[in-house]
């Protein structure tokens, strides 16, 4: 990022001094639970910077390279501005390279594409103004640990979806950390992939701070033998009349992990607010392990809230149902995981993106059925 | 409109707790302070052997390299361990052979609890073991307990009668190194129960003790330890108050399950310890590790409580479900109002085969309380068949308390099932129009939607202990029209 400029290298110290205290997370950190990242990047290269590349970006997205000089005043008022958790302080502290957005007011901007390659730290910053709304479509190929923050602010009334793909890689050791405000009357709404990373780990952290704000967040992880994936959301209901969903379906072949840790903060005084939450796994290996933590933290009494999770294997009923009428088991097996992985799929708005996810479920999946 | 009643009428629940009295009674302490030498004191007063004295000491030694712990959500000052007391005994209470000797002072105690000791007056088919700070004053029932073979006696008595039964199964369960207030105990405990139920025994009553503080500066740490070995099943009820005080008094109990083959254990608490004033003065810190082994094949072990009282509730009554075929339940209300802090739930262990667990939690928050469901269900890779069903529903009343839920959902075995519910909400409007609308009174309407809210835990508790628990909830109730 442009290494002149004053103020920048005053967050990055900040940062810098941030994640220093708090080191990189381990095991024994309640939130890093589930994933151990301390060894799991022992030897990485901390000077490392991602590549960055954006396929298609409409005409009236501004796109800032964070690597060059003279920084825009949108740039300057938000980059590094949103909570950070140690791994986003230490994107930010590190990364050289990334890329930032604008959609103006009230512009309805379409879709811009872009996608993450090589290792080390990034990061992105979007900024949508009042009114406008934007589609992000996001490929993290990266290879080898990478680390990237992406940060989005929205104005009122804005709307974001947000496609993120996580790619298999055998070598991959992805880190992830997404910081939201959505503010009045705004909308977010993110569907992950996660297809099996050595480790992947997601983290969420998305405050909706003005009345009528909504975010809506739904996954498939379709994990094959030796992947690790980790989606861990925070959601902030700030204010009162927010509304927020989660909907994450995981499907363990081999030896594999499925992890979501959810939590949902309810501030004293954000009544009616509404939320709902739920995740599921199917465990397939015989050796694979799925870890789900949906917690509430509720500080008022008109709410609703409510979160459901559940472990197993494919219903057995179901599964006779369908052999019982002709469908051999393997068949029937699969028309089960699908329709599982379906409801999450079916999330999906935009018939192009759903189209998408299910080509990459497909590819993924005959890993994941593995016993 | 609603809301300032409701308030006005939680506010009054403060005054409700009955049982706040101090005894006047002449009592003989360790001197203040934790250091080998109380612990050897404490070890003396109780005439141990030489390896209870080791064993508490190594506890000690253990105890001293360790850090409180922090991650519940509960928050207090920083406990002074050193400027309290660890053992307070009623003087003139040397073993007693019969209730004719014990302090007359300590019967109208327990009379006033509502826990009469002469057997006549007793509850019919309750025998109760009374546990007066840190001494068990009374115990009833001993003898016909003992026809059927069952032993039902403080601990202290057992350490004495039974070493072979106490050394194979105390800290069997919960390890002397189990946590920070575990680890206490086991160095300090003074008094609790331990019973045993031999081979294919029905214990032909209900057991319970009942423990009270009365003492000022004391902490009570009292260690029970239930044995039910093949065959067998035993109910057993725990229930508890304390004076009110402005200071805080630390209570760290341990509890040890043991049910082997085909064998049953239910454990019931009301737990009304002294919550402290509406202001959130005073009150019981309950620091309590309770863990139940099914050790044996087909075993059973039901938790079933019933929190109302504490400053501060710090208790995760959990299961391992080490046989193949074992079952753990855990049913709880607990409800925290004013300044309480309840940080509560449960553990289930699936190690073995056909393991089933079911997990029923009713959280009621009020005032300016804030009250947590914590808990773990994991499925180890052997525990094939497993099954776990959890669900835990919150209430909130008035917009200044809080309602958490921490549930930890691990599987490692592809045919377990686990499944998780939680809901969190007020009363439902239309609930109480429906019924007002029908000429109930709003009041009576809460009572209703609450007592149906939390009815699957109430039906588990044995009938002599559902009485009183339906009224703690009912009072509580009263006023939470909002």
């Amino acid at each position: 990022m442009s290494a002149s400029a004053h103020w920048l290298d005053e967050r990055r110290a900040d940062a810098a001094a941030r994640f220093a205290a708090a080191g990189v997370p381990h095991r024994r950190i309640e939130d890093w639970k589930y994933t151990d990242l301390k060894p799991a990047i022992e030897g990485a290269n901390d000077d490392a910077a991602v590549e960055w590349s954006i396929r298609t970006h409409p005409d009236s997205v501004e796109v800032f390279d964070l690597a060059s000089a003279d920084a825009p005043g949108w740039v300057r008022e938000h980059l590094g501005t949103l909570p950070q958790n140690a791994m986003a302080a230490a994107s930010l502290a590190r990364a050289r390279r990334g890329f930032a957005a604008r959609v103006p007011k009230g512009v309805a901007a379409g879709t811009v594409d872009f996608e993450w390659s090589g290792s080390g730290s990034g990061r992105a910053l979007i900024v949508l103004e009042e009114s406008a709304s934007l589609t992000l479509h996001e490929n993290n190929r990266t290879d080898g640990f990478s680390n990237i923050g992406v940060e989005i602010v929205t104005g009122a009334n804005a709307r974001v979806t947000h496609l993120r793909v996580a790619n298999r890689g055998a070598n991959a050791v992805q880190v992830e950390e997404y910081a939201v405000a959505v503010a009045q009357g705004g909308a977010y709404r993110a569907h992950l992939f996660n297809g099996g990373a050595k480790l992947s780990r997601a983290e969420f952290q998305i405050a909706l701070s003005g009345a009528g704000a909504s975010a809506a967040l739904s996954g498939v992880s379709v994990l094959a033998d030796g992947a690790h994936a980790d989606i861990t959301t925070h959601i902030t209901h700030a204010v009162a009349n927010t509304e927020s969903t989660q909907l994450f379906k995981k499907v363990a072949g081999g030896a594999s992990r499925a992890i979501y840790q959810g939590r949902i903060a309810v501030a004293e005084g954000a009544v009616k607010s509404d939320s709902r939450q739920t995740a599921k796994a199917l465990l397939m290996g015989s050796r694979a392990e799925a870890d789900l933590k949906p917690e509430l933290e509720i500080f008022t009494d008109d709410v609703k809230c409510a979160h459901g999770a559940a472990v197993g294997d494919l219903d057995l009923d179901s599964l006779f149902y369908l052999r019982a009428r002709g469908i051999p088991e393997a068949e029937a097996r699969n028309m089960l995981v699908r329709a599982f992985l379906g409801e999450a799929v079916d999330e999906i708005a935009d018939e192009a993106l759903r189209g998408h996810m299910w080509s990459l479920v497909e590819e993924a999946l005959a890993g994941a059925m593995q016993p | 409109m609603a809301a300032i009643e409701t308030r006005e009428k939680v506010a009054a629940l403060g005054e409700k707790y009955k049982y706040g009295f101090v005894t006047d009674i002449e009592m003989e302490r360790a001197p203040r302070g934790l250091s080998e030498d109380t612990v050897r004191f404490i070890s003396a007063k109780k005439g141990e052997p030489e390896w209870m004295l080791e064993w508490r000491l190594a506890a000690y030694r253990r105890w001293r390299e360790m850090a409180e712990p922090t991650w519940a959500r509960v928050h207090y000052p920083k406990i002074d361990y050193e400027n309290a007391y660890y053992y307070a005994a009623p003087k003139n209470t040397p073993l007693k052979q019969s209730l004719d000797e014990v302090d007359p002072k300590l019967l109208e105690t327990y009379k006033k609890l509502g826990i009469p000791l002469h057997e006549q007056m007793a509850l019919a088919g309750v025998a109760v073991d009374a546990v007066f700070d840190s001494v068990s004053v009374a115990t009833t029932f001993k003898e016909k307990l003992g026809e059927a073979g069952v032993i039902f006696c403080p601990i202290s008595e057992a350490i004495r009668d039974y070493p072979d039964l106490v050394q194979k199964y105390l800290g069997s369960v919960v390890p002397t190194s189990d946590n920070f207030f575990a680890t206490l105990n086991s160095a300090v405990f003074s008094d609790g129960s331990f019973v045993y139920v031999p081979k294919g025994v029905r214990c032909p009553m209900e057991l319970s003790t009942y423990f009270r503080i009365n003492a000022s500066e004391t902490g009570q740490f009292e260690r029970t330890l239930i044995i039910a070995d093949e065959g067998a099943y035993v109910s057993y009820l725990e229930g508890c108050t304390a004076p009110k005080r402005d200071e805080n008094q630390l209570h760290a109990a341990v509890v040890e399950l043991v049910a082997l083959d085909d064998a049953e254990i239910k454990y019931s608490t009301v737990q009304n310890w002294y919550p402290g004033d509406e202001d959130g003065v005073g009150g019981i810190y309950n620091f309590v590790t309770k863990r139940g082994d099914c050790r044996g094949r087909n075993s059973k072990i039901s938790w079933t409580q019933v929190e109302t009282g504490s400053a501060i509730t710090w208790k995760y009554p959990s299961c391992i479900l080490r046989g193949d075929n074992s079952v753990g339940e855990f049913y709880s209300i607990a409800i925290a109002n004013h300044f309480q802090q309840a940080d509560t739930g449960t553990k289930m262990i699936h190690l073995g085969k056909n393991t089933r667990s079911r997990i029923i939690s009713k959280g009621i928050s009020a005032g300016k309380a804030q009250n947590t469901y914590r808990g773990l269900v994991s499925v180890h890779p052997r525990a094939e068949n497993a099954r776990n069903y959890t669900q835990c529903d919150s209430l909130l009343i008035g917009g200044e308390c809080g309602a958490h839920t921490v549930p930890y959902i691990e599987s490692r075995n592809k045919t377990a099932r686990l499944e998780h519910e939680a809901t969190t909400s007020k009363i439902a409007e239309d609930q109480l129009f429906y019924c007002t609308q029908r000429g109930i009174d709003p009041e009576e309407a809460v009572a209703l939607i609450v007592n149906g809210f939390c009815k699957e835990v109430l039906q588990q508790l044995p009938m002599e202990f559902a009485v009183e628990a339906q009224k703690l909830v009912g009072i509580s109730l009263e006023g939470s029209v909002g």
